[in-house]
């Protein structure tokens, strides 16, 4: 029973970090119909960035500043990649008259990303030690690293802070607009070619600040956001991709699966599950399981 | 204040506008009647920088407007009501009418918004009873009164109005019509508006232009080209003979 609960953990918070890089897939698609397919490289390198401001490198033990060092690190790194991202890999794209160059163009950044960061930085793994302590909390038998529960309480911050500023702003509601109708947006007066960019500068934002938090929890390396991209994107079909709770729920979905299949089949079968629910959903459900039904009267 | 010199629009090969020249002065109400594929929509949409010219020259206030772009624009006092309604479907009506007034969020307060809410619902009192609910819901006579209040939420000294009488039951023209004429008697905005129902363009119009294959083929006053055999035959279905 007790091992259960441990797998259901375990799996949820796995699950919040996929759920946390899709809403940021859900953010760029929302406003400019384009997916930032680099994104689980730029939570790398927020991890890297993080990585590099708190701990030193050979030894493996702290530089000794504070941690508002690396979370400065990552939000500004997050803020550049972003910006970048849109100007060099998603403006060009759009201009082109062939419709999907953004998916190889994002791709492609990715792999520079990954590529760059082990040359310049390492190809190893590091250990992240967490500023919140490695001690787990016992509940009920069922640990729980203080850090994981950092990362739960940051994501439903970001993204209910995120849906509440769509909600409730004018700012907000103009992102809604351009994702409706962007033609019709800029007619409002609705600044639409910023507006896409914010959204790439918040998703990178988030993808980073998502890399520092999972860093204590895995390890440290160029490759630890490669097949964390992917998922991300199974759990943003799997869930709607247009769908804020259907993110959540996907990625809990995925997380939870994985687990299971871990501790009871074997780790070798542990991506299987999840890849054979987002065929039936795709099968049964192509919108996702929350996907938007549109009401719309012409 | 709108005025556009020898403004030539063309998508690829295909030329939609072939040197339009026009004039909307303070306060006037000028109507643009036309076929279909005369034009008239490509016009607009220039004018508002949805789309650039070939050639030809747009200015606002006076002030050459080509390089501005149409979301800059609207900062000019320029509100676009475009064909086939565009509202937001997935806001809610009260969303739909402060996005209109996005640009003036910068500047005002919002209760100044609010103010001007108010304003549009005592001439669409419809509008009132739904504000909450989701704008793709409306009905289509609806739908328009909400196009039309969003573009009046700007306080704009220029209102474009593209075909709104576009699929809508004769009693709701009316009505569209009555609000086009009690805007127009305000005396603060100039209208440019563009109608399939020429007849009914022309009798709240000031002046008008006849649009046909992308030329201005009439212009002048809106009452004498409603008895002008020439439009009465091709735009009126009366017979000029």
């Amino acid at each position: 029973m007790n091992q259960i609960f441990q797998i259901i953990v375990s799996g949820s918070i796995q699950g919040i970090i996929y759920a946390l890089i899709a809403f940021g897939y859900n953010l760029t698609f929302s406003t400019s119909k384009t997916i930032n397919f680099s994104l689980g490289n730029v939570m790398m390198l927020g991890g890297v960035i993080g990585f590099s401001l708190y701990v030193d490198i050979h030894s493996g033990n702290l530089l000794g500043h504070s941690y508002l060092f690396p979370i400065i690190g990552v939000l500004v790194a997050g803020m550049i990649a972003g910006t970048a991202i849109h100007k060099f890999a998603i403006e060009p794209s759009l201009k082109l008259k062939s419709e999907f160059t953004w998916v190889l163009a994002t791709l492609a950044v990715g792999i520079i990303i990954k590529n760059a960061v082990e040359q310049i930085w390492s190809t190893g793994d590091f250990r992240f030690p967490s500023p919140l302590g490695d001690v787990p909390f016992r509940i009920f038998g069922t640990g729980i690293y203080p850090q994981e529960i950092l990362l739960v309480v940051v994501a439903t911050i970001i993204v209910f802070g995120v849906e509440s500023f769509k909600k409730y702003t004018i700012y907000g509601k103009a992102i809604q607009a351009v994702s409706e109708d962007k033609e019709t947006a800029s007619l409002m007066g609705i600044p639409q070619h910023q507006v896409v960019r914010i959204s790439f500068i918040l998703s990178a934002t988030i993808a980073t600040i998502a890399g520092l938090l999972v860093a204590p929890l895995t390890f440290v390396s160029a490759s630890m956001g490669s097949s964390l991209g992917i998922k991300a994107y199974a759990v943003s079909i799997i869930g709607g991709l247009e769908s804020g709770k259907g993110l959540v729920v996907g990625g809990l979905i995925l997380g939870i699966s994985e687990f299971f299949t871990a501790r009871y089949i074997s780790s070798g079968y542990k991506e299987l599950p999840g890849f054979i629910i987002l065929i039936l959903v795709i099968l049964i459900k192509p919108n996702g399981l929350f996907g938007k039904t549109m009401i719309k009267k012409v | 204040m709108l005025e556009v010199k020898n403004l030539v629009v063309a998508y690829g090969g295909i030329v939609a506008v072939r040197g339009v020249s026009l004039i909307v002065n303070p306060g006037e109400l000028v109507a643009i009647i036309g076929a279909n594929g005369s034009g008239k929509t490509s016009l607009l949409r220039c004018i508002s920088g949805l789309i650039t010219p070939r050639s030809g020259e747009v200015y606002i206030n006076q002030t050459l407007a080509n390089e501005i772009p149409s979301h800059k624009r609207v900062s000019m006092g320029l509100a676009h009501c475009p064909e086939a309604r565009k509202i937001f479907a997935q806001q809610s009506v009260l969303d739909n009418l402060i996005l209109g007034a996005f640009v003036r969020t910068k500047k005002e307060k919002m209760s100044k918004i609010h103010e001007t809410v108010e304003e549009i619902f005592t001439i669409f009192p419809k509008l009132k009873e739904r504000q909450l609910q989701q704008a793709g819901t409306l009905s289509g006579g609806e739908q328009q009164m909400l196009a039309i209040g969003r573009a009046l939420m700007l306080k704009p000294q220029t209102l474009i109005l593209d075909e709104p009488s576009m699929g809508l039951a004769p009693v709701i023209i009316d009505e569209m019509f009555n609000v086009i004429e009690n805007i127009k008697k305000t005396k603060t905005t100039s209208i440019l508006l563009v109608e399939q129902l020429a007849y009914r363009a022309l009798k709240v119009a000031d002046r008008a232009y006849v649009l046909e294959q992308g030329l201005v083929r009439l212009e002048g006053n809106a009452k004498e080209l409603l008895i002008n055999p020439e439009v009465k035959a091709a735009y009126l279905g009366v017979n000029a003979h």
